[in-house]
C-alpha cells in the first residue's frame, strides 16, 4: 500500500465534514507512505464539490457525475470506486464511519480483496504496515489492528476523530470514465427529507442528549434544541426517548443507535444504562443534568449537576448565548 | 421462498465488559453468550415477511459460532424460525470481516437462499462491513439499513434510512438486506414457541462441507490484532447541588468555560 484514497461522502450538494477530516488525515499517511493523496468524489454536483475539496491538501480528486449513482444504491458507487483503485494502484481507502461509509466500506473491501479496519480513532504507518486503533465492545476495550500486506486496505474512521485542516497546492481534478458492461438492479424510487439540514450527529462538535426524564416530545423541541443551537452542536436522545416515540430513531444514540464522540456531550435527564453509555463514553467532557445523583451515568461524567433540568437549560442557554455575543 | 436470517452470538451487550489490564484479555466473568442484539431485528425482518408471505415461506437462522454455543440459536428458533444451521469449524478462529464474510458466503450459497437478512452491526466487533461485504462475496444486491420491508416473493421494497430521512429502494431476488431497529421490536418467544423450538432441527456445517477453497479463519484473514487495552480512564465527577435553575446553569457555565468550551 503506498497512496492513499478518500471516498467523499456528501449529501444535498453538501460535503460531510468528515471528508475534510479524512482529507487532512490522508496527506499525512501518504507522505509517510511515500505516495499521493486521492479523493474519490461521486454523483450529483461531484464537480463543484471537487472544487471546494480543493481547499484540503490532496494531490488528486476523481470525480464522476454520473446519474447512475443516484438513481442506483450502492453498486456503481462501487464500480467506480473499484475503478479509481485500479487506476491508482496499492492503497489505503479512508471512509467516514458513518451509515453509507460502512455499507461503501465492506462492499469495497470484499471486492478489492482489502482487510477492514473499523470505527479507527487513530492511524500510523510502522515501517510499511498501516495499523489503526478503535474502541470495541462499546468501547470497554481499545485495540490496535493492523493491514496485512496486501494491494489494498480499507479504513474507516470515526468522525471527530481528526481536525480539518486546509493547506496545500489545489488539487488536479480528473473525470472518471464510466466502468462499462455494467447493470444495475437497486434502484432508488424516491428520497424523503425526515429532518433536513440538521447538522450530523455523528460529527456534531458538541451534543446535547435528552431521556426519560424530559417526559416527552416538545422539550426536545424547546428545551434542548436551543440550548444546541447556542453550542452549535445537535440533539440526541437516549433508547428510552426514541422507543416512546418522542423522536426519530435516527438521533438514538447507544447500542442500536448511533456512537458520537463530539468534545462536548450534555445529558439531560438520562440515567445512563450501558445501552447508552456505549454510545457516548469516548465523548471529550460529559456533562450530565439529572434530578438523581446517585444514577449511572454519574459514574462516567465530569461534571453532575444534581438539579431541576427545566430550570437549568434555559439559563444555560442564555449565558452560552450572551457569551456568544 | 426461502429467508436465511444470519445472526452472531456475541457477549451480552447488558454486561459490564472490561478489560483484564494484567493479562489484557476481556475479562468474560458474568458475561454470557447470547444473539448479537441488532441480529435479533433481523430475525424479527424475517419472520414478519415470513407472516405476510404465507404457505411455502421458510426462515432458516445462519450463525458461524463455534460448536459449544450453537443450542444459544433455539431462542431464534423459539421466536418462530423454521430450522438453525450452524457453521463451526476450529479452523475458523481469528477470522476477519473478510474470512468471515467468505466463509459465511460460502455457507449461505451451501444451504441456498432467496433473501438473505443481516442485522446492521455486530455490539462486539462492531465494523459494520460484514452485510456488504457479505452481499459482494454472494454476488447478490445488498440493500442495507432497510425498514418496512415488502416482498411478493420476486421483488423486495424498503425504506432505506439515511441520516436526514429514507429512500425507497427496490431490487429483484436473490437479494441481501441489512435493517435496522425500525423494523419493530423483536418479538418474545411464546411457551408454545419455546416447547415447539426443542424439536426444531439444528443442523451444523463444517468448512468441509462447503467445499469452499477459500482461506478461512486467520489464514485467510487481511488484518490482524496487535494490541488491546483498557479505555483511558475517566476522573470522578465534580457534583454540583443545584438548588436553581441559575446556579445549576452558572456552574455548567463556568466548568465549560474552564475547560474552553465555550
Amino acid at each position: 500500500m503506498q497512496h492513499v484514497i478518500v471516498f467523499a461522502e456528501h449529501a444535498n450538494g453538501t460535503t460531510r465534514k468528515v471528508t475534510f477530516e479524512l482529507a487532512t488525515q490522508a496527506r499525512k499517511l501518504a507522505d509517510e507512505l511515500g505516495g499521493k493523496a486521492h479523493a474519490v468524489v461521486l454523483g450529483a454536483g461531484a464537480g463543484a464539490l471537487a472544487e471546494r475539496l480543493q481547499a484540503y491538501p490532496l494531490d488528486v480528486i476523481h470525480v464522476a457525475q454520473d446519474d447512475d449513482v443516484d438513481n442506483f444504491l450502492i453498486d456503481p458507487a462501487i464500480d467506480y470506486l473499484e475503478a479509481a483503485a485500479n487506476g491508482i494502484g496499492p492503497s489505503v481507502i479512508l471512509l467516514p464511519n458513518t451509515m453509507y461509509g460502512r455499507d461503501i466500506a465492506g462492499r469495497i473491501a470484499a471486492r478489492l480483496r482489502a482487510g477492514m479496519l473499523a470505527d479507527v480513532v487513530d492511524i500510523a504507518v510502522d515501517g510499511t504496515s498501516v495499523r489503526g486503533t478503535s474502541p470495541k465492545l462499546g468501547g470497554a476495550a481499545i485495540t490496535t489492528c493492523a493491514l496485512r500486506d496486501a494491494r489494498y486496505g480499507v479504513v474507516t474512521v470515526r468522525p471527530n476523530a481528526f481536525a480539518a485542516e486546509p493547506g496545500g497546492a489545489a488539487a488536479q481534478v480528473v473525470q472518471l470514465a464510466k466502468p462499462t458492461g455494467k447493470s444495475y438492479k437497486m434502484s432508488i424510487e424516491s428520497n424523503v427529507e425526515e429532518a433536513s439540514g440538521e447538522l450530523g450527529l455523528e460529527e456534531a462538535p458538541v451534543v446535547v442528549a435528552g431521556g426519560r426524564g424530559l417526559g416527552g416530545p416538545e422539550p426536545f423541541q424547546t428545551l434542548l434544541k436551543p440550548l444546541a443551537d447556542a453550542l452549535g452542536g445537535a440533539v440526541g436522545a437516549s433508547r428510552a426517548a426514541a422507543d416512546a416515540g418522542w423522536v426519530p430513531y435516527s438521533l438514538q444514540i447507544g447500542q442500536t443507535g448511533k456512537t458520537v464522540s463530539p468534545s462536548l456531550y450534555v445529558a439531560v435527564g438520562i440515567s445512563g444504562a450501558i445501552q447508552h453509555k456505549v454510545g457516548m463514553r469516548s465523548s471529550g467532557t460529559i456533562v450530565a443534568i439529572n434530578k438523581d445523583g446517585g444514577a449511572p451515568i454519574t459514574e462516567f461524567s465530569d461534571l453532575v449537576v444534581v438539579g431541576d433540568a427545566f430550570a437549568i437549560v434555559p439559563e444555560l442557554t442564555n449565558l452560552v448565548r450572551a457569551a456568544k455575543a | 421462498m426461502k429467508i436465511v436470517a444470519t445472526v452472531k452470538l456475541v457477549p451480552d451487550p447488558n454486561s459490564e465488559k472490561r478489560i483484564d489490564p494484567q493479562t489484557k484479555r476481556l475479562d468474560r466473568s458474568g458475561a454470557e453468550t447470547v444473539l448479537n442484539p441488532y441480529d435479533e431485528y433481523a430475525v424479527e425482518a424475517a419472520l414478519q415477511l415470513k407472516e405476510k408471505l404465507g404457505d411455502g415461506t421458510t426462515v432458516t437462522v445462519f450463525s458461524m459460532a463455534p460448536e459449544r454455543h450453537k443450542e444459544i440459536l433455539r431462542k431464534a428458533l423459539a421466536m418462530g424460525a423454521d430450522d438453525a444451521v450452524v457453521l463451526s469449524d476450529p479452523a475458523l478462529a481469528g477470522s476477519d470481516v473478510w474470512s468471515t464474510a467468505a466463509a459465511i458466503a460460502a455457507g449461505l450459497k451451501k444451504i441456498g437462499f432467496d433473501l438473505v437478512v443481516c442485522g446492521g452491526l455486530s455490539d462486539d466487533g462492531s465494523t459494520g462491513g460484514t452485510p456488504g461485504a457479505l452481499a459482494e462475496h454472494l454476488g447478490v444486491p445488498g440493500l442495507t439499513n432497510a425498514r418496512h420491508l415488502e416482498c411478493d416473493g420476486q421483488r423486495l421494497t424498503a425504506q432505506r434510512e439515511t441520516d436526514s430521512g429514507y429512500q425507497v429502494v427496490a431490487t429483484a431476488l436473490p437479494a441481501l438486506v441489512s435493517v435496522t431497529m425500525a423494523v419493530g421490536e423483536p418479538r418474545y418467544a411464546s411457551l408454545k414457541g419455546i416447547m415447539g423450538a426443542k424439536k426444531k432441527t439444528l443442523a451444523t456445517l463444517c468448512l468441509a462441507d462447503l467445499g469452499s477453497d477459500v482461506p478461512a479463519g486467520d489464514d485467510g484473514a487481511l488484518t490482524e490484532l496487535v494490541r488491546v487495552g483498557p479505555p483511558a480512564t475517566r476522573e470522578k465527577a465534580a457534583v454540583v447541588n443545584a438548588t436553581d435553575g441559575a446556579s445549576g446553569a452558572r456552574a455548567i457555565f463556568d466548568f465549560l468555560k474552564q475547560r474552553k468550551l465555550v
